[in-house]
């Protein structure tokens, strides 16, 4: 027998006879389908136990109630909470998608000391005794008041713990950031007298005319305004939106009046006049007039007669007489104000002048009307024990009276008017107009101390970051505020265990209280903001523990409210918008961004529509008439007095004539790559316009010219 | 005939005259590659059935040894570690917590594994790594609620009578899906003789077919 | 073994265009929800992964008189001509990858089966169906918000809404538990639904006259006597389904008051609309 060529081919076929008869070939082909659909580096959730946890957002003034599914340990989706008094189910997408917070890539993962250029992690410790050693340094100089701090907000216990520690230390700088909330106290301050606020009765009125308020574009409480629009066929109520663009309320309004930017006050006076001529005000709301009504009717009369009123506001006069009457002969009308999101510039002329619709027709604190009531105060702190040199501070005057004043006089002081800043849940580098001097101003401050829990703007700014937890890791008093008709107070809980190695803002004051000593840790005697919470927010403890949130106030509040309108009826003049060109610029609050505090998450930035943002590149709105050889999706450059910008052309017949309209909340320049170095921060373009009288920074937009690029 | 000669005429043999001669003559060879053929299948066959299962699966040591059948004479039933939560979820491999409803950081028992269990997990409070002889890949959804709670089906049916074992087997490890060998079936063939020989879609699709009169609805059994 | 579909739901949709505001809930919900992943730039929307997207109609006339509607559009789980169960998709995968469940009406997407050859995108006429060009990439830590009730997707497969079929697994889950024989109305809702600050999208069974989306769509159960392929035709006047004319038989509605937002619902050579406008369901045929 010889080895020849067929015997190995013998061994070859015997060889895939074998194999092929052998459960190799099966099986390998069934385990690499397998493998191929499994790919490794595909995430397997891992299952477990599924618990909800009810918890209250504080991402916006809005206060919803939330439900957050867990499995085992691990949070995994966020809904509105059902049966809260506030959104009663349902939620903004900012809210369900905050889960994107707890990992942002832009988080400040342990404190942070800047050194040069860059920033060094340090330890807790010694980062509160750096803090501390600062501000004694401060002290020692007997210049307590240069310590500064801007918050997001008045309400609430941990901006209570700010105020305590600038006041304990001697300093009466504490500032917020401009919101619905604050413009709403200064309108009642202005109207009613101090320490009274508006809500709004949407969910009840018949007739709601709306200045320009984003009723469904994050205005006020916003999924309290959604529900409360959207039950509006239902109950046979009206909604007339008076805006320069054709807004998402706008378009879901009864009824579109287009208005020139910035006339919304001169509108508000034209309405008021019509309603005086044809005795269409309520005689016995009228009695509550205290001031300058009649010199403010007279006034009225002469210079906002409809006529004139439509030659300011592009409103025809017949337009004004007749939505006049409607709102007059409502049963249950309100006017809201506040335009857009109600956190940008305002101007008090034209809040008053809304909120005086209001009080001519009478629906002040009825069903349906507007509610003027004392500001909600349900925490009671401890008497501060203050030294002298806190005393001597604390009673020295602000360096300015807004946010946008601080900033300015620290530019223009050529000596520190401020040593020291603290900045907490507020993003002014970003939000406030003019962003660049007002970076300029917190690079002036020698010593700035960040809270925030991303390295936002303004953290990259600092000299020290102190990260604090985001509100899914957190235990704090959440009061509604923005305008809402009843005043509720949520609790938000910590879902999950602190991600990173931060710290309650709360807690970071305590500690650094301490470390300050004498007076001021006698005041700070806590051992935990927890414990600080439930001891001051005793009053309502029970049912915040126990229901998760607690109403202060609910119903028609009682009593009528006296009104003065002399700050009216001395006419001051409407804000105009600064530069000589021809067309107007002006914000759009869109509600899939965010303007203030935080940036939207990366899922909110996903569903911004692409005539919006395209690439990097922002797309500004405008009327075909106005773009003349503007082509749609073309670029463009468009010039302001101060700057330029290159932007992409979206031809929208929803915009007015003569006006350009940027999104706001976009061009964040943070560590985050799916929402940050996308298109431009609107804010940058526009500078600041301060109103004579209130001081309030009023631009609602900037001249501008826009060329083909 | 010289070898070259011979490849050249069966070279030729293309042409079908030829062919009668070149196979009386070329007997030998074939006879002999006959035998490298049964060789070879054999070989192959037998290293496909036999070697091929050693090197496709790695072995796995659980983390210590559990005695079900202990387990269930003391605590009653399957159901007593394996539950359904208030949901209807069921709750599979039960969690260090379910264990120590009865266990604590005092032995209940002399073994070396319980030993193992309460220094290394007890008292470190780890969860035990169990290898899960049963997981299927991510996208199967399985409903242990409708099969035993509606369809009355009893744990066996799928999971064999590993209630009635003192030890675990070790875990075999497919090397290219990362999933079990149980899944597929211990017989390489993928022969089963009891309805818990085998994990694979095919398996439930039988038993739905033979059940239902439906193999069921993609969306079913994936998720 | 008893079969648990005797009586065989519709699931479907029914979406208010009135109430609809265009706040992106219902998309993040959805994305929340289902795991669906996110990249760095998601402004060219034909590779965004949106299994609810909201598109912006506009009636195109020019200022003042410009209108604007939001219409949010998940996956229309259509029951193909006739509603035997062809949607357009599920007739042309090659691979079974998609199929009708008969007893939900859902049409299913199933990830490990699919092998990307994307004909049912082509077959699709509501662009629902979307393409994972990319495997699906989180920043460090975030995989950990993942829920473990729908398997992350990898590269090379389509993917679309399932209107959330594994809250229907839960809910049943329980029933079966619980020792029912179904489950009721509000233990299954789609995610988009239960997100909708405004009650703008009302989820249940078409089939369940006791259901609110039942109630409001009315459908005519009789195939449509102009159109044989059309079933389940609304017989409210202010409901519409998109490219209804089609036969694709979609279990999602809309409403709406303004008749453009109708119109908008399929497309009409000059004066068609005219002519069917005041057609609808069972009523026009007694």
């Amino acid at each position: 027998m010889k080895v020849d060529r067929r015997s190995f081919l013998g061994l070859g076929l015997g060889a895939v006879a074998g194999v092929a008869v052998s459960p190799i070939g099966m099986k390998l082909t069934d385990d690499s389908s397998i493998w191929t659909q499994n790919w490794p580096w595909t995430p397997v959730p891992v299952d477990g136990e599924v618990t909800y946890e009810n918890s209250v957002c504080s991402l916006c003034p809005g206060s919803c109630g939330l439900s957050v599914r867990k499995i085992d340990d691990r949070p995994v989706k966020i809904e509105g909470l059902a049966e809260h008094p506030v959104n009663d189910g349902g939620a903004c997408l900012h809210g369900i998608a905050g889960l994107q917070y707890l990992y942002d890539p832009a988080r400040v993962k342990t404190p942070l000391k800047k050194n040069g250029d860059k920033f060094e992690e340090i330890s807790w410790d010694d980062a509160i005794a750096l803090v501390a050693g600062k501000l004694a340094d401060l002290r020692k100089k007997g210049s307590p008041e240069k310590l500064a701090c801007i918050a997001d907000k008045e309400q609430g216990s941990v901006s209570g713990l700010f105020q305590r520690l600038l006041k304990t230390f001697g300093s009466p700088n504490f500032y917020t950031m401009p919101s619905l909330e604050s413009y709403l106290e200064v309108t009642a301050t202005a109207l009613h007298g101090e320490g009274m606020t508006i809500g709004f009765d949407l969910e009840n009125s018949d007739f709601v005319l709306s200045f320009g308020s984003g009723i469904i574009e994050g205005w006020g409480s916003p999924v309290n305004c959604f529900k409360a629009n959207a039950s509006r066929k239902a109950r046979h109520a009206k909604l007339y939106q008076i805006e320069s663009r054709l807004s998402n309320t706008a378009a879901n309004a009864d009824k579109w009046i287009p208005v020139k930017p910035g006339t919304e006050a001169d509108l508000a006076l034209g309405m008021c006049a019509v309603i005086l001529k044809n005795n269409l005000f309520d005689g016995g709301a009228t009695a509550n007039f205290i001031g300058g009504f009649n010199k403010l009717a007279i006034m009225i009369q002469k210079e906002y007669a409809p006529s004139k009123t439509a030659e300011i506001t592009g409103v025809k006069a017949s337009d004004i007489e007749k939505i006049a009457t409607l709102f007059a002969k409502a049963k249950m009308p309100v006017a809201v104000f506040g335009k857009g999101r109600g956190d940008g510039a305002q101007s008090l002329k034209e809040l008053a002048a809304v909120h005086t619709l209001n009080c001519l027709v009478g629906n002040i604190n009825k069903k349906g009307g507007a509610f003027v009531q004392l500001k909600s105060d349900y925490l009671e702190f401890p008497d501060e024990s203050m030294d002298t040199i806190a005393d001597a501070g604390f009673a020295k005057n602000k360096t300015g009276r807004y946010v946008n004043q601080l900033v300015e006089k620290v530019n223009e002081s050529s000596k520190p008017v401020v040593e020291a800043l603290f900045v907490y849940n507020a993003n002014p580098c970003y939000s406030l107009h003019d962003s660049k001097s007002v970076k300029q101003a917190i690079g002036k401050i020698p010593f700035v101390v960040s809270f925030s829990s991303f390295l936002d703007e303004t953290a990259k700014e600092a000299d020290i970051v102190l990260p604090s937890h985001t509100f899914l890791e957190r235990l704090e008093d959440v009061p509604s505020c923005a305008g809402l008709a009843k005043s509720v107070v949520g609790l938000t809980k910590p879902v999950i265990e602190p991600v990173f190695d931060t710290k309650h803002a709360g807690d970071a004051v305590i500690l650094i209280a301490k470390a300050l000593e004498g007076s001021i840790a006698e005041s700070f005697e806590w051992e935990t903001y927890d414990e600080c919470l439930e001891s001051v927010a005793a009053g309502i403890w029970d049912s915040l523990s126990e229901d998760g949130y607690a109403i202060i106030s609910e119903g028609v509040p009682f009593g009528s409210v006296a009104v003065n309108v002399s700050f009216l009826a001395d006419n001051p003049a409407t804000v105009q918008a600064r530069g000589d060109y021809e067309l107007t610029l002006i914000p759009i609050d869109n509600m899939r961004l965010i303007n203030a505090g935080i940036a939207a998450s990366p899922f909110a930035i996903k569903t911004v529509s692409d005539k919006v943002l395209k690439g990097s590149d922002i797309v500004v709105e405008i009327n075909p008439l106005t773009a003349k050889g503007l082509k749609d999706r073309g670029y463009a450059t468009l010039t302001t007095p101060t700057d330029t910008a290159r932007v992409m052309i979206n031809l929208n017949e929803g915009m007015m004539p003569g006006v350009i309209g940027m999104v706001e909340g976009l061009g964040h320049t943070f560590d985050n790559k799916y929402v940050s170095n996308k298109g431009i921060n609107v804010n940058d373009l526009i500078g600041p316009v301060i109103e004579s009288g209130s001081g309030l920074d009023a631009a609602f937009g900037i001249k501008v010219k826009i060329s083909k690029a | 005939m010289s070898e070259i000669e011979n490849k050249t005429e069966n070279g030729s043999t293309e042409s079908a005259g030829e062919c009668t001669t070149g196979d009386t003559k070329d007997d030998k060879g074939l006879g002999l590659g006959v035998i490298f053929f049964i060789v070879a299948f054999v070989g192959c066959f037998l290293s496909g059935t036999l070697l091929f299962p050693k090197l496709l699966y790695s072995k796995k040591e659980q983390p210590f040894n559990f005695d079900h059948a202990l387990h269930v004479g003391e605590a009653g039933d399957c159901e007593s570690c394996h539950s359904f939560r208030e949901d209807g979820s069921f709750t599979g491999i039960p969690k260090l917590d379910t264990c120590l409803d009865c266990h604590s950081e005092e032995a209940l028992g002399e073994t070396d594994d319980e030993a193992v269990f309460v220094e290394e997990y007890v008292l470190e409070e780890k969860e035990v790594p169990w290898y899960v002889y049963s997981r299927q890949p991510d996208c199967v959804f399985f409903s242990h609620a409708a099969h035993t709670q509606t369809a009355g089906m009893d744990c066996v049916t799928c999971h064999g009578h590993i209630g009635e074992s003192t030890s675990l087997k070790p875990y075999e490890e497919n090397r290219i899906t990362g999933y079990s060998r149980d899944i597929w079936g211990k017989n390489i063939f993928g022969i089963k003789k009891h309805s818990w020989d085998r994990m694979k879609m095919d398996d439930c699709a039988e038993c739905h077919k033979k059940e239902t009169g439906h193999k069921g609805y993609c969306f079913q059994c994936h998720k | 073994m008893k079969q648990n579909n005797n009586k065989a739901h519709k699931f479907g949709m029914v979406i208010d265009l009135d109430k609809c505001t265009g706040c992106g809930s219902c998309m993040v919900s959805c994305m929340s929800e289902n795991n669906v992943p996110f990249k760095e730039d998601e402004s060219n929307k034909k590779d965004s992964i949106t299994w609810m997207r909201v598109y912006k109609l506009t009636n195109g006339k020019s200022f003042p008189d410009t209108e604007i509607v939001y219409m949010p559009r998940p996956c229309q789980h259509c029951g193909g001509k006739g509603d035997h169960g062809h949607s357009p998709c599920v007739s042309v995968c090659p691979a079974v990858a998609t199929d009708y469940g008969y007893d939900t009406g859902i049409v299913s997407q199933i990830y490990t089966r699919c092998f990307g050859c994307r004909y049912c995108m082509g077959a699709c006429p509501y662009h629902a169906r979307y393409f994972n060009w990319w495997d699906p990439k989180w920043p460090e830590g975030m995989e950990n918000y993942l829920s473990p009730n729908v398997s992350p997707r990898m590269r090379g497969v389509v993917e679309k809404c399932s209107f959330c079929y594994h809250r229907y697994q839960a809910a049943r889950d329980t029933a079966y538990y619980e020792g029912r024989d179904d489950i009721e109305e509000h233990e299954y809702q789609t995610a988009c639904t239960t997100a909708c600050p405004a009650g703008a999208i009302v989820f249940g069974d078409l089939n369940n006259p006791a259901h609110k989306v039942h109630q409001i769509v009315k459908p005519d159960p009789h195939p449509d006597p102009r159109n044989k392929h059309v079933v389940g035709k609304s017989r409210n006047p202010k409901v519409f389904r998109l490219l209804e004319r089609l036969g694709t038989n979609p279990k999602v509605y809309y409403l709406s008051e303004r008749e453009w937002v109708r119109k908008q619902g399929d497309n009409y050579l000059d004066g068609e609309w005219d002519k069917i406008k005041n057609h609808h369901g069972a009523a026009s045929h007694g």
